[in-house]
């Protein structure tokens, strides 16, 4: 009777010093999103500099990332101006969200296990489907990445697409030289002279190459990806309320562009009569309160940045130098993998 | 009306287009031109409208044809997440429509009869114009189902990438005799359209 008493005592005191000690996290941190609104701006880390993603023009930060930042701006304080930008370099990235530095990374990163595991992060879903690619010059008539065999094919020197290189020849049965180069330039360069007659990288990567090149148009980007890299916006673990505050801004983006609302169309969809948009506006439902912020928030992001396909075409693809076919990044029903879940 | 005057109300031209989804492809004025013959140069299209390989997931079996009119593509399912991508032009406002079809008909170089509408708006248009280059069809339609649409090519390589059409899918000849050959009669088109708001 003794023993088990004192082990239900230890056992009070042991559960009161977690709940204390949970309490005093909440107290010293309070939550990212009040800090952002007590700061009066967003700090999102950005590249330091990529073609379509991230890019200063006459000082003013423009890009795919840069735009995921602007619409998290717009669904905080209902402007895209309250955002500072921090350039981070690949290296310093994950320390500086983990250290605190920024509120959020939206800068071409990769989700993988060991990134949340190892720095405590957490990755708030698929913004952009990369993955390497293959491109060769529109002459060769190729369509597929399993046509390639006999060929040099240039890549750069310890990247993981030369370490994937082997992996798909050989699975395939394909003969091919490796010609590999340390710089962009120089692999540009050899593709340009000739020296290989297809050129491998990520296939973001190959499309700002491909502008760099004579004659851009004359060549083709295969479709195959062969590696996975899935680009996404990254924030700490410790705020799940904040990862589901950044994970709904791009779950929004994406069933704007799904149902057919964009800054164009916004007009007409705020006098829908369809259940589902009007939801979607906040006319109807507070599920933006219920998120933490004001209940028609999707309506000034729309406005303000633009749905998925917008923000898309504007950094990346026809209405950009980069030309990027959507691709895997098209919505689901339309021959893509982007599936956004419902806002309901 | 006969089967001839319908496909002709195909390619009626007004002046004015809507911009793409992308809001990129800006208007376009440009009254139909029978009798032109374009040049190789004009049916060198911006990279993005030419046939290229893409990745594109679908449950539809090889062979299928898939038609985004917003994004003024049409895509021949190849199997394997994969499908060639043909730059097209669409129905002007308006005129869109969607649903699944599968081709009935396949026509070289196809007559042209401007249907009686057409003639009264513009009366200098010839009343008949046998198949041939310079014919406003192109060099080949492709008919689907009992509709009054068809695939066709077109005398006009500027005008794919835009919506002007009322109805009809162009290509230009280059492409359309290509996709002609690769489609036999009974093939499934499917037509899809943005979401109604």
């Amino acid at each position: 009777m003794e023993t088990s008493h004192a082990r239900i005592v230890a056992i009070i005191t042991f559960l009161t010093m977690i709940l204390t000690s949970l309490g005093t996290i909440n107290v010293v941190k309070a939550g990212t999103l009040d800090e952002i609104r007590a700061r009066g701006h967003l700090i999102c880390g950005v590249n330091v500099g990529l073609l379509g993603f991230a890019d200063q023009k006459e000082g003013k930060w423009e890009g795919f990332d840069v735009d995921f930042c602007r619409a998290v701006a717009v669904a905080v304080f209902g402007e895209d101006e309250r955002v500072e930008y921090l350039p981070l370099s690949a290296e310093e990235r994950f320390d500086a969200l983990r250290d605190g530095k920024v509120d959020l990374l939206s800068r071409n990163s990769t989700w993988t296990l060991s990134r949340e595991t190892r720095y405590g992060l957490t990755f708030a879903g698929v913004s952009y489907y990369d993955g390497q690619g293959f491109m060769v010059p529109r002459s060769s008539n190729l369509l597929s990445s399993l046509e390639l065999g006999g060929n040099n094919v240039c890549v750069l020197k310890g990247t993981t697409s030369e370490a994937n290189l082997p992996d798909y020849f050989v699975e395939n049965n394909m003969k091919y030289e490796t010609v590999a180069l340390s710089t962009s330039t120089e692999a540009v360069a050899a593709y340009e002279n000739e020296e290989c007659q297809v050129i491998t990288s990520d296939m973001s990567q190959l499309y700002a190459w491909r502008l760099q090149l004579s004659e851009p148009s004359e060549q083709v980007i295969l479709p195959d990806a062969i590696s996975k890299e899935p680009l996404g916006p990254v924030v700490r673990q410790d705020d799940p309320a904040w990862a589901t505050f950044v994970k709904w801004v791009l779950f929004a983006l994406i069933n704007a562009e799904e149902m057919g609302i964009s800054s164009d169309t916004i007009g007409e969809a705020l006098v829908s009569n369809k259940p589902a948009i009007r939801r979607f506006l906040g006319i109807e439902g507070e599920l933006g309160s219920d998120l933490g912020t004001a209940n028609d928030w999707t309506v000034q992001v729309i406005k303000i940045v633009g749905n998925y396909g917008e923000i898309f075409d504007r950094n990346l693809g026809d209405g950009s130098s980069l030309g990027i076919a959507r691709g895997m990044n098209q919505l689901w029903n339309l021959g893509g993998i982007l599936y956004a879940p419902p806002y309901r | 009306m006969t089967k001839a005057t319908l496909a002709a109300a195909c390619i009626l031209i007004l002046s004015f287009a809507i911009p793409s989804y992308g809001a990129q492809r800006k208007e376009l004025d440009v009254p139909e031109q029978p009798g032109y013959v374009p040049t190789a140069e004009e049916e060198m299209l911006p990279a993005e409208l030419r046939p290229q390989p893409v990745f594109f997931r679908t449950q539809e079996p090889p062979g299928t044809i898939i038609i985004h009119t917003a994004e003024r593509f049409l895509y021949h399912v190849q199997g394997n997440d994969r499908a060639i991508r043909y730059g097209v032009g669409v129905g002007r406002i308006g005129f869109e429509w969607q649903g699944i079809h599968k081709i009935s008909r396949k026509q070289e170089w196809p007559d042209w009869r401007p249907p009686p509408e057409m003639i009264e708006r513009q009366p200098y248009l010839p009343r008949f114009m046998a198949g041939g280059p310079g014919n406003p069809l192109g060099a080949r339609a492709l008919y689907l189902g009992e509709t009054i649409y068809r695939i066709h090519g077109t005398n006009q390589p500027k005008t794919i990438g835009y919506a002007m059409s009322s109805g009809c899918f162009r290509m230009i000849n280059p492409d359309v005799i290509s996709l002609y050959e690769k489609v036999p009669v009974g093939t499934r088109v499917i037509v899809r359209q943005t979401p109604k708001l």
